[in-house]
């Protein structure tokens, strides 16, 4: 599965989105703040989903703000860890 | 002491949600029996449901809210609505909330999350729903009360040491109103703790005035009552008068042999026998433990069930009849009542008692 | 009317101290050893360092029957208990009031338990027994065979600060003569890796206040404060060390974790420890400030000192002791009466460089104070604020 696909997914499951499909989720959407509406207990959360599902490790929140910003840097993020 | 009244009421537990289903199921003598599952086998619980909450708060509110904050949050809301309070200041009411156990699936949620995956991979929401004040950061957060906030982990004395506290801030005038719960949940550890020190052989129904007997059943909820001083306008439900903890090796709680007393009583034998030794035999008592079961919220049950007859004031019978077992007074029909007292004792000789009138 | 209650003993274990005669001691010699964890194994890459005591307690537990967080507790007031001249089976004629708060001690989080529990395996039961018995305020009183009110708080972060003011209003109100009120925490497993998993530790020795800040260590103890009623001081004919004046809290009703940005619960909790303790924030000797080492904490909190307490100095002794959790606010309770007593602070030991985003500094020495009261505040997840104020004197 494409990881940009694969991390709509587990987001919804894992940050328990009920009321968002994958579909509904734009690559490019601000996943904190206005656009998905994330906090910063989703946003260490997600660093604990990104290590489970994808073995990627963010060591902390100065490389982890810019990486969370969107689906595609998240995916762009993953892809060049897992290709190192 | 001085007087709190009882101005709200909000509860979630076996017999249902709120105080209607509450009453029904006093009036009907029992409550649904529900299992689950445990180890592979059936385990009876007296189940609390949570979907009212719906009712007050949208699904993305409550994606990482937990069982037991959700019961805490439905209790809270009720109690709130219930007080017909045209424009509270949530900034000047105080919340106070005991729990015998805490959230503790959510504390082996997180276990698991570090069971499963290793240490690194620990989860972040579950570590901090599963401290202790949890429940009262989300209903602050959600009734926007900016006032004091306190839980309290006491075991069965968890309503009571939170009744001082309630009492201590209304007296001080610290706050106006004080927000009071005690929560607890049912967990698959807690089932198989609970089957590992009682011999519970496919319980069904509690007899918790047989002393000598073990029937207890599993429950789970949240009660809560808003408490505020007394005044000039007569209380919804009813006044607390006095509030007494201690321990047997050094006091002991005042009982009037004239007034009712609901027990808190839970089929077991182990505290059976404090029950048995301080008794007097000329003591009218009643039980409702076969309603919600057992678990450190009963206390508070049994506070909501006499809110609920003071304000009738009319003693519902009790849901255990004493049967045969019973060698004392036991309240089986409906009877007038204007002042009763709730007791609880613990096997170590803790004791939790709290008295009740209306005028 | 003073609202003034006496304190007449005090006792504080913590990774600077087994009393709180050594702790301060060795704080003011600028002394502390953060190390990664003895008591227990975790697979982080990083070993997050704590402040743990490694000498054997005080009070013992020949059977294995109590939780280490119940230990501390007793050991505490055993210290605390003494020092107010107590002795014998003296406090089981009293009527006493033990209130303490914790986090770890009413947690029944027993990892070996449920692993095996997971595993469908039958599993020892000693661990849960051991649950049981140690609730650290019904474990007190059974201790020492006291009947009275009993609480066990657990208000996170804040619950040491709280247990204090809470005992000392039921001094206050007359439910009890004397009330043994503070806190206590161990060093846990489930605590390191929630707060590593919060991205909130630091994986070298905690600095609050400094620039380079990356977050909390966690430490364990107990710090306990033997409360006492005029009545019975009289009585005793025994002069207190000091008072609790004034107690204040609130909450900030904004995140779960997160402190509100403004510290709008943190103002409240100082504006009532204030208004109760009938004393101005220029009366403060000092403040000693909740300064865990978190980004988010120490600049709120700083925030909130700069405006309330403008050239109060103020010092967070968490860089010696750790964040021992639901003990904090009671080890910081019994320092912040030693430092009235000795007319000195501590250094701001991990401060070493000024973050330009907080309007002040902590102490970057040991100095000198003039006065007699102090204010102590501490801010819990939950979003719950506290603050207390201690004196030497009953009505300065």
């Amino acid at each position: 599965m494409e990881i940009k696909e694969k991390l709509k997914q587990v987001l919804i499951d894992e940050l328990n989105l009920e009321d968002v499909t994958p579909g509904e989720i734009g690559d490019d959407e601000a996943l904190f703040g206005d656009g998905l509406g994330l906090d910063s207990l989703d946003a260490v959360e997600l660093v604990v989903v990104v290590q489970k599902h994808f073995g990627v490790e963010i060591k902390d929140m100065e490389e982890g703000r810019p990486a969370l910003q969107s689906i595609n840097s998240l995916a762009a993020f993953i892809e060049a860890k897992q290709q190192a | 002491m001085s007087a709190m009244q009882i101005n709200g009421l909000g509860l979630v537990g076996g017999f249902g949600c709120g105080r209607g289903d509450l009453q029904q199921a006093l009036l009907h003598g029992r409550a649904p029996l529900s299992h689950v599952e445990l180890r592979g086998h059936s385990f009876p619980l007296l189940q609390a449901d949570t979907s009212p909450l719906e009712t007050y708060l949208n699904k993305r509110a409550l994606r990482r809210i937990d069982h037991f904050s959700r019961m805490a949050l439905l209790g809270a809301f009720q109690a709130m609505a219930d007080a017909e309070w045209s424009d509270p200041d949530p900034s000047r009411v105080g919340l106070v909330i005991g729990s015998g156990y805490g959230a503790m699936r959510t504390t082996f949620d997180f276990l698991d999350s570090v069971l499963d995956d290793g240490d690194i991979c620990a989860s972040p929401t579950a570590f901090s729903n599963s401290v202790h004040n949890a429940a009262a950061a989300h209903i602050s957060i959600q009734l926007k009360m900016t006032g004091p906030s306190l839980t309290i982990s006491q075991f069965d004395q968890s309503l009571v040491s939170g009744l001082v506290s309630a009492h201590q801030w209304l007296s001080e005038k610290r706050v106006d109103a004080v927000l009071l719960g005690v929560v607890d949940e049912y967990c698959s550890v807690a089932g198989y703790c609970w089957e590992r020190y009682f011999n519970v052989q496919d319980a069904r129904t509690m007899t918790p005035l047989d002393f000598t007997r073990t029937s207890a059943v599993a429950g789970e909820g949240a009660v809560f009552l808003l408490l505020q001083s007394d005044r000039d306008t007569k209380p919804r439900y009813g006044s607390i008068s006095n509030v007494e903890m201690g321990n047997l090796s050094g006091s002991q709680p005042t009982t009037v042999s004239s007034h009712p007393l609901i027990l808190g009583c839970e089929g077991s034998s182990l505290s059976g026998s404090v029950y048995q030794k301080h008794l007097a035999v000329d003591q009218p008592v009643a039980c409702y433990t076969p309603l919600y079961g057992a678990s450190p919220v009963t206390q508070g049950f049994d506070l909501a069930v006499a809110a609920l007859a003071l304000r009738r004031q009319q003693l519902f019978p009790s849901v255990d009849n004493g049967g045969s077992y019973y060698p004392g007074k036991v309240v089986n029909e409906p009877q007038a009542c204007r002042k009763l007292s709730c007791l609880k004792y613990g096997f170590n000789g803790e004791y939790a008692a709290i008295h009740l009138e209306r005028d | 009317m003073s609202r003034a209650v006496a304190i007449t003993g005090a006792g504080c274990l913590c990774a600077a101290g087994m009393s709180l005669d050594s702790s301060f001691d060795s704080m003011i010699r600028g002394e502390r050893k953060p190390q990664p964890p003895r008591s227990f194994y975790s697979d982080h890459t990083e070993a997050y360092p704590v402040f743990e005591l490694y000498d054997s307690l005080p009070a013992t537990d020949v059977d294995g029957e109590l939780l280490r967080t119940t230990l501390l507790a007793i050991s505490a007031t055993m210290e605390a208990i003494a020092d107010a001249g107590f002795i014998g089976n003296e406090l089981a004629q009293l009527r006493v009031g033990v209130c303490i708060g914790t986090t770890v001690g009413s947690a029944m989080n027993n990892e070996e338990f449920y692993s095996e529990f997971r595993k469908g395996a039958d599993p020892d039961m000693a661990p849960i027994d051991r649950y049981l018995r140690s609730n650290p305020a019904a474990a007190i009183a059974r201790h020492y065979q006291l009947d009275g009110p009993c609480q066990t708080v657990v208000n996170a972060c804040s619950s040491g600060t709280d247990a204090i003011g809470i005992g000392a209003a039921w001094i206050r109100s007359g439910y009890c003569d004397i009330v043994l009120a503070g806190g206590a925490d161990e060093l846990c497993r489930v605590t390191y890796n929630g707060f590593a998993s919060l991205m909130i530790y630091d994986a070298l020795p905690v600095k609050p206040f400094d620039v380079h800040r990356k977050g909390l260590n966690l430490g364990e103890g107990a710090g306990i404060m033997v409360l006492e009623s005029d009545k019975l001081l009289a009585k005793r004919k025994k002069t207190p060390r000091g008072y609790v004046l004034g107690y204040g809290s609130a909450t900030d009703a904004y995140h779960l974790t997160a402190p509100h940005p403004d510290g709008r619960g943190l103002r409240r909790a100082i504006s009532e420890a204030l208004q109760t303790a009938a004393v101005s924030p220029e009366q403060m000797a000092f403040v000693n400030a909740h300064g865990t080492g978190t980004p988010d904490n120490d600049k709120v909190e700083s925030l909130v000192i700069a405006d309330l307490f403008p050239g109060v100095p103020f010092v967070s002794t968490k860089g010696y002791t750790g964040h021992t959790l639901g003990a904090a606010g009671a080890i910081e309770a019994t320092l912040t009466l030693m430092c009235l007593e000795r007319q000195k602070l501590p250094e701001n030991i991990g401060f070493k460089t000024a973050d330009p985003q907080l309007l002040i500094q902590p102490v970057s020495r040991v100095t000198e104070i003039d006065g007699t009261i102090a204010l102590s505040e501490s801010l819990a997840f939950g979003g719950n604020n506290s603050a207390v104020v201690i004196a030497l004197e009953r009505l300065p």
